[in-house]
């Protein structure tokens, strides 16, 4: 008996596409995915490229790039301007730099620049200026640290906006979920049109005088508004609860908000287009979304991660989502003008989807 | 043309090379109970899908109340309620719930929506348990629910597709009634369909027999029965009942099967009888055929209605 049944679920299972992927693939994707990203370095073994400027032939600047090349995960590489180090800094080329000028002298304020992007995120800022900071001491050594001044300034590069003073992990971890679950809307309003089509409501909808386009918008309106209602209440719960802050403007916020639930319903049509079961919804459907949120960075920064992994987080609409949110939230003085190409991505996405959604959607099938 | 409420002109259904439904001309007259009669997958389902717009026809035209269902869709829609298949309503969601949702389809709202939902509420008798999840109603009153969401804007046209699938005798007969009553009390043209003889032969004015995607015959049961029963003949046959088979083939058509052989001949009787003995076979008892509804569809199309049933 037990036989039979064993028998039976392998054969049920095997012709259920989403339920083997959810349970043989996915996690594939996720070790490959994470294993990646968690590494510290580019390639195998490969540490990350820190650029050091100092003057011709400063001692104290060979011996910091020393310390660092001696530092496990890092490696520093002489760049011969001040601005070249900042300007890596800037367009994320290096995570971090430093700066020896030549006029060293802590005790009149003339410190090493350690040049970082102050609003990135926690995970990855806080031991990058530990294994820094600790490798210019390292270099500086041997002093009595305690009698003497600060040594490192940390600084972000002019051209990144600078943080929130004190900015918590809830800055980031609020929105990586928002994003993350706010996408989910679009399994819900796919399983409302299959649950539709299911039932025969559909075909009452159809048969009543309402046109085609009505008869959609009447179940992606209501859940575009859910989408919203739910995003609203994650970031009213992170505000009031969590105190997580809002860095730039609130209409920016707002704005993208829009955005990502129009782009959410707008998956959501072009998933009900593709599935005929809610079945299959619930086990293709999630995964892809996982697997949407694990590369547009929801579970894990986008900025740590490798070049690779980095640029495909942009081939999904969570990746833009969630830049344009950070920037909102921790970076000061963002506008709604500094996040348009995000909204600008998220709009395209969300006509792509509604485009080809539309055009495999099957009214009477 | 002059009071048809419904008519179908050369209408079909193609599923890829497959053909559901033919070609199917029919008019339903102002007033009358239709019933469309067929066995499960005849296309009876698809044929009034089209004629309520909800799938598009392959071929033909479709008109409601002298509206041209194509070019003028939501004015032809308005004439016209469905009752899906399908318990097509939210089984989480109250008949109330359900009714102000359907109700609004059709541009009702306010007072009068109010007023719509009480009535077709008390109508198929569901007025004391409204507000209760439709999940918690038995089969019966779920289809019940399902048939008051399509009569809440006083269509012209009700059309009813398989409405008494699972259902108690009690409901069933509320479902008559009810029927009956939008008839005598609101002028409402009705389009039955099902599979089940006996309800098609104790509502309805006139028939259509759909088989294989087409109508075989159409007319009152009075008509359908005195053209086509009366003609077919049950034999039992000893010997050869295969080659008995074949032979009779020539005569008529043949159904049945094993010693059992259903014959409505083309002419006359006896040249079959001959024709069956000349192979050897042996006609051990010959019945005549009934002269009701059944029999007729027999002979019709050569199987019989029921293929499973309630
Ligand atoms: N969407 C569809 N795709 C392919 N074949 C279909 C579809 N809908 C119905 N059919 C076929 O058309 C035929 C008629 O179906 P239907 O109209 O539902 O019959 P009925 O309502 O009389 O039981 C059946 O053979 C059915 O399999
Ligand atoms: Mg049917």
């Amino acid at each position: 008996m037990i036989v039979a049944a064993i028998r039976k679920d392998v054969w049920l299972l095997l012709r259920d596409r989403g339920a083997l992927i959810s349970l043989f693939a996915l996690p594939i994707v996720f070790i490959l995915a994470f294993g990646s990203m968690f590494k510290f370095g580019d390639g195998d073994h490969q540490p990350r490229v820190i650029p050091i400027s100092y003057p011709a032939g400063s001692e104290l600047g060979r011996k910091i790039q020393r310390a660092i090349d001696g530092t496990l995960g890092v490696a520093a590489s002489y760049v011969p301007s001040d601005a070249e180090v900042r300007a890596r800094v800037v367009s994320e080329a290096a995570l971090a730099g430093i700066i020896v000028p030549a006029d060293f002298d802590p005790a009149h304020g003339r410190r090493i620049e350690l040049v970082l992007d102050l609003a990135g995120p926690i995970q990855i800022r806080g031991p990058l200026e530990g294994v820094l900071t600790g490798a210019v001491m390292r270099a500086l050594a041997p002093v009595d640290l305690g009698a003497l001044p600060a040594m490192v300034d940390v600084r972000s590069p002019p051209g990144l906006a600078q943080p929130l003073p004190e900015a918590s992990g809830f800055q980031i971890s609020v929105p990586g979920n928002a994003v993350l679950f706010g996408f989910f809307i679009a399994l819900t309003t796919a399983m409302s049109f299959v649950g539709e089509r299911r039932t025969g409501t559909w075909r009452r909808l159809l048969a009543a005088p309402v046109s085609r386009s009505a008869a959609l918008l009447a179940t992606l309106v209501p859940y575009y508004l859910v989408g919203l209602a739910q995003l609203g209440f994650l970031f009213g719960i992170g505000a009031g609860l969590f105190g997580m802050r809002v860095a730039g403007s609130l209409p920016a916020l707002v704005v993208l908000s829009m955005c990502v639930s129009l782009c959410a319903v707008s998956l959501g049509l072009l998933f009900a287009a593709i599935a005929t079961t809610e079945k299959q919804l619930g086990g293709v459907g999630s995964v892809m979304l996982l697997v949407m949120g694990l590369v547009g960075g929801c579970m894990f920064p986008r900025v740590a991660m490798p070049a690779f992994m980095k640029s495909i987080g942009l081939a999904v609409p969570h990746g833009w989502a969630l830049d344009g949110y950070f920037d909102i939230l921790v970076r000061q003085g963002t506008t709604i003008a500094d996040v348009l190409p995000n909204i600008g991505a998220l709009l395209a996405f969300a006509v792509g989807f509604l485009v080809i959604g539309l055009w495999r959607f099957r009214f009477d099938a | 043309m002059t009071d048809a409420v419904l008519s179908l002109r050369g209408v079909g259904k193609d599923y890829g090379k497959r053909t559901a439904v033919g070609t199917i001309d029919l008019e339903v007259r102002r007033g009358e109970i239709f019933g469309l009669l067929g066995p499960n997958g005849a296309g009876k389902t698809t044929t009034i899908s089209i004629a309520c717009g909800v799938i598009a026809p392959t071929r033909g035209t479709v008109e409601i109340g002298g509206i041209a269902l194509a070019t003028a869709p939501r004015q032809a829609k308005q004439k016209l309620g469905l009752v899906p298949q399908d318990l097509a309503i939210y089984e989480e969601l109250s008949a109330t719930q359900n009714l102000r949702y359907f109700g609004a389809l059709y541009g009702l709202r306010g007072a009068v929506l109010a007023e719509r939902i009480a009535w077709a509420l008390g109508a198929v008798g569901l007025a004391e348990r409204a507000a209760e999840p439709v999940k918690q109603y038995s089969g019966g009153m779920k289809r019940r629910c399902n048939l008051a969401a399509g009569l809440l804007h006083r269509p012209e046209l009700v059309i009813l597709d398989e409405p008494t699938v699972g259902v108690d005798p009690q409901s069933r007969n509320h479902i008559f009634d009810t029927i009956r009553a939008l008839r005598r009390d609101h002028g409402m043209t009705v389009v039955y369909v099902s599979h089940y003889m006996e309800e098609v032969e104790a509502l309805c004015d006139r028939v259509a027999i759909v088989d294989r995607g087409a109508i075989v015959a159409l007319g009152t049961i009075e008509e359908l029965v005195a053209a086509h029963a009366g003609k077919g003949f049950e034999l039992e046959l000893a010997g050869d009942a295969a080659a008995a088979r074949a032979a009779a083939t020539a005569h008529g058509a043949v159904s049945g099967d094993g010693a059992v052989l259903r014959l409505v001949p083309t002419g006359a009787l006896a040249p079959a009888i001959a024709a069956i003995e000349a192979t050897g076979a042996r006609i051990t008892s010959l019945t005549s055929r009934g002269t009701n509804l059944e029999a007729a569809f027999l002979a019709l199309t050569g199987h019989a209605l029921r293929d499973g049933g309630p």
